[in-house]
């Protein structure tokens, strides 16, 4: 259970580039990869994960613009049947959805519709909880993610970087809460660092005091001393292993690209990511709706028409994959103050190369509620079995526990 | 229905000290001499760490007398008018952020550390969150723990489950006899009294039947509504009765699981992480033979051999909450910094904000390269604001670690100036080879250091580097441990 030093000394850079990587990812003990990854094909496939929070309304990001029941219950925030970006006969994407658009004509862009879970929770935290710890049922202490993390890597086993899985936020999201397997929360490359003052001396120092820190009776000491080392160094090994990849695609200036941006700088350096975790939000459209949910899907769908551009200009398009979730869709009628409140099933996007695009699930039915919401179709964590099986090549049904039916989009 | 997830992966094992226990002796009272770094250690865990004076001051007297002293405090709390900035910083109904800013405040400043330490256990234990319940509703809710933190735990629990904050966060104001709703019989079984495996499903739908009836009332008051109330009978644990909220309580302290249960969490709270079970038994008899006294279980705690034995000392990671306050205590920093609620973020820690019903995980949990950083950095940070600024005032005052009053105490000498500083945050838990890099550091000779053109210690820049010095010795992975 004793997490293991991923830095030994200042000679880390060395020590972590080139074959000492290849080896590391060899270690015994990993959980073992499916029949058909063990080959090679996909073993290093990258999972990036988008947090829209605040509870995406997807009666206006996927339209179904030819419902005359979608105009009845929306008719100030609508959007008018010319306006949609029309995937069908029946249903169109959001205006502001332009990128996705473009990636969904290079077969890039799966949707999958429909999606929520019995017993809807309409609580932003809780939903959020059920979410990112796959537990509908019963609060969870380590999250989805990093339950995988957990087995991929048994206690024992490390990840080949200590970047293996990240944050790109100031603080973890309950879907990386890991046992043991570390997962740093990076909010920018200058935060994940040993900040001291301009006395350089100062900074060596700390750095030798980490380097030469004793063990003692409490295991924690030397626990603490070891990571200690990894942070005091790890700082220095991300700036030096991300520094040798530049960005080959022109992004967006908003937060969210900026994310993508060193997302892409994290995953085809070095540093090697191979699970990332990014967040959008606030989608909590109470009021104005219109406007804020389009600035939003606007910043999301051009940011990953970027950062798929970016990749495919590194060759990487073909081994990220990137899928959205929401605490919760929205209510389907409009209120008083031209927003939505919090309602049940949404839509959600699967991007990349390796994605099967197309449409899955059908559109909800506006007539058919549940007491005013959305019923949901598919399973949540039938979207998280898809993506641990079919795309990371690991069995799921541990980590999720239970078996959910995988979709076709992988 | 999902199978249940395997959590049986304990992010404690692996923790506990090095060593084996004297279950003979383990839980008679200390009768070894009484020295700074015992009171610091005391200081530490029954509170949020001292200045270099009040361990000192601990010190001078008996381990009996400074236990009392913790646990029945004479002077009167720092009334709550006190503050620096009465008016829009510190009003706790005002925002999330005052409400954080309020009780680490009260951590900071209190002449009571153990009740307020008292407080920030409950608030782990019964984990309520900001994020659905009304921040004065949590304030509320911390009063509660602040008020009967020590007192008997049953009588804390069923003051619980009529507390706004708890109706509301486990959504036992829409428990009622037409339509029950079990989450708070769940977690008072789960997490807040027996723990996983001890109770039935059946147990936990026959106690949501007793739990019915309380509510909030349209002024957001607890209030007991007997209509919704299901007077029923009902079996629980075993027991047969038309049980209400407060028997609940009662059959399960009467429970020796529930007994095990809480001495577990206050001895990986106060003593180390994943006690003997030989240790959890003897503190379990202490709380059941002391009526479920916290108090008295806390104080046997406190007074006993294993609590001072070198395998408790310094064998637990201070939380972010301990290692922020402490600092603060430390420097004699006397306004909590208005970021502070966001850097414990980061730290892994936001107070008011726990990460799910389950509290913070603590232990190994604390400690990953993100939230070490944020340590460190939270500390860099301060220290770099007690320097003075262009109009020569520091936006920080740190009275007590001003290097002026050092150079004073121990004179231009930087081997003095490290013992000082060693002896002041650390106790000497220290190697020489620690003392010989602060040393160095102070000297400008530390090795391959790049420097222009390095000062020698001097009247020069003995400012800069003692506050570097002092940064660096809070750093220490050693004064991460509480």
């Amino acid at each position: 259970m004793k997490r293991r030093s991923f830095v030994t000394s200042a000679l880390s850079v060395a020590f972590l580039g080139g074959n000492a990587r290849v080896a590391l990812a060899q270690v015994a003990g990993a959980a073992p990869l499916l029949p058909g990854f063990a080959a090679g094909a996909g073993a290093d496939n990258v999972l990036v994960v988008v947090q829209m929070a605040g509870g995406n309304d997807g009666l206006n990001t996927i339209v179904p613009y030819s419902d005359d029941a979608y105009h009845r219950v929306r008719p100030a925030i609508g959007i008018p049947s010319a306006a949609v970006l029309k995937l069908n006969d029946r249903i169109g994407f959001n205006p502001a959805l332009k990128g996705l658009k473009e990636l969904y004509a290079q077969g890039k862009l799966a949707i999958v519709q429909g999606v929520g879970y019995p017993n809807p929770n309409r609580s932003h935290f809780e939903a959020t909880q059920i979410w990112e710890t796959a537990a509908p049922d019963h609060p969870q202490q380590y999250g989805w993610l990093g339950r995988y993390l957990d087995r991929r890597y048994p206690a024992g086993a490390k990840p080949p970087s200590l970047f293996e899985a990240v944050s790109l936020g100031d603080t973890l999201p309950a879907a990386l809460v890991a046992s043991h397997v570390e997962v740093p929360a990076i909010g920018a490359l200058g935060a994940f660092a040993y900040n001291a003052g301009r006395d350089l001396a100062e900074k060596q120092s700390a750095g030798i005091l980490y380097d030469g820190a004793k063990a003692g009776q409490s295991p924690y000491l030397s626990m603490i001393a070891s990571t200690a080392r990894d942070a005091y160094h790890g700082g220095d090994v991300l700036r030096a292993e991300t520094a040798v990849f530049t960005n080959k695609a022109v992004y967006p200036k908003d937060g969210f690209s900026a994310q993508l941006a060193l997302a892409a700088r994290m995953i085809g350096s070095t540093a090697g990511s191979k699970i990332v975790f990014v967040s959008i939000g606030s989608f909590d459209t109470h009021a104005g709706q219109r406007a804020q949910q389009d600035r939003l899907l606007g910043y999301l769908g051009d940011g990953l028409l970027a950062f798929y551009a970016d990749l495919a200009a590194h060759g990487l398009d073909q081994k990220v994959m990137t899928m959205t979730f929401s605490e919760f869709g929205r209510r389907v009628t409009q209120n008083a103050s031209n927003g939505t409140d919090h309602g049940t099933a949404m839509p959600l996007f699967v991007v990349g190369g390796g994605v099967k695009g197309g449409i899955y699930g059908d559109h909800p039915s506006l007539t058919d509620l549940d007491a005013g919401d959305l019923k949901y179709a598919i399973d949540f964590r039938s979207i998280y079995a898809t993506v641990i099986e079919k795309w990371l090549g690991r069995d799921p049904a541990p980590v999720l526990g239970g078996a959910y039916p995988s979709i076709a989009f992988v | 229905m999902l199978p249940k997830i395997d959590t049986s992966t304990d992010p404690q094992v692996g923790y506990r000290p090095l060593g084996a226990l004297d279950a003979q002796s383990a839980l008679q009272p200390f009768a070894g001499s009484f020295g700074t770094r015992h009171a610091a250690h005391l200081l530490r865990r029954a509170g949020f760490g001292g200045s270099s004076a009040e361990i000192a001051r601990f010190a001078s007297g008996s381990m009996n007398d400074a236990v009392a002293a913790l646990l029945h405090p004479a002077a009167p709390d720092v009334p709550l008018t006190e503050f620096p900035d009465p008016t829009a910083l510190f009003d706790p109904k005002r925002s999330r952020a005052t409400a954080q800013l309020w009780w680490l405040d009260r951590m900071l400043r209190t002449n009571r550390p153990l009740v307020e330490k008292m407080a920030l256990f409950w608030h782990g234990h019964f984990a309520t969150s900001l994020q659905k319940v009304p921040v004065q509703d949590m304030i509320g809710q911390i009063d509660l723990f602040r008020a009967q933190g020590l007192g008997r735990f049953p009588a804390l629990l069923a003051a619980v489950t009529r507390d706004p904050a708890m109706l509301i966060w486990l959504d036992n104001r829409a428990n009622a006899k037409a339509h029950p709703n079990e989450n708070y019989a769940r977690e008072v079984m789960e997490l807040f009294a027996l723990g996983l495996g001890n109770y039935s499903e059946t147990d936990v739908k026959e106690a949501a039947r007793a739990f019915t009836g309380w509510t909030i009332d349209r002024n957001g008051a607890a209030a007991f509504v007997p209509a919704r109330h299901d007077d029923g009978p009902k079996t629980i644990l075993g027991h047969n009765g038309d049980f209400g909220a407060d028997d609940v309580v009662d059959i399960i302290v009467s429970q020796p699981v529930h007994q095990r249960f809480i001495a577990h969490k206050l001895l990986e709270f106060f003593v180390y992480s994943d006690p003997e079970p030989e240790l959890i038994e003897q503190t379990a008899q202490v709380y059941a033979l002391s009526g479920f006294d916290i108090a008295k279980t806390v104080g046997a705690i406190l007074r006993s051999n294993v609590f001072y034995s070198t395998r408790a000392y310094r064998a637990l990671p201070k939380s972010p909450i301990e290692l922020a306050i402490g600092t603060l205590r430390f420097l004699g920093v006397s306004t909590i910094p208005a970021n502070l609620p966001y850097q414990l973020a980061r730290m892994g820690q936001e107070p008011l904000n726990p990460p799910s019903v389950k509290g913070w995980d603590g232990g190994p949990m604390w400690i990953n390269t993100s939230t070490l950083l944020a340590r460190f950095n939270f500390v860099n940070g301060l220290v770099a604001q007690t320097a003075p600024g262009k109009n020569g005032v520091a936006a920080v005052s740190a009275p007590n670690a001003d290097p002026d009053d050092l150079v004073r105490r121990v004179g231009m000498d930087p081997s003095r100036v490290a013992a000082a500083l060693v002896s002041g945050i650390v106790q000497d838990d220290v190697t020489s080879a620690v003392r010989a890099t602060l040393i160095a550091y102070l000297e400008n000779t530390t090795p391959s250091a790049t420097m222009q053109s390095p000062l020698p210690f001097g009247p020069e820049n003995y400012q800069e580097k003692i506050r570097g010095a002092v940064a660096l010795t809070l750093n220490l992975p050693v004064n991460q441990l509480a």
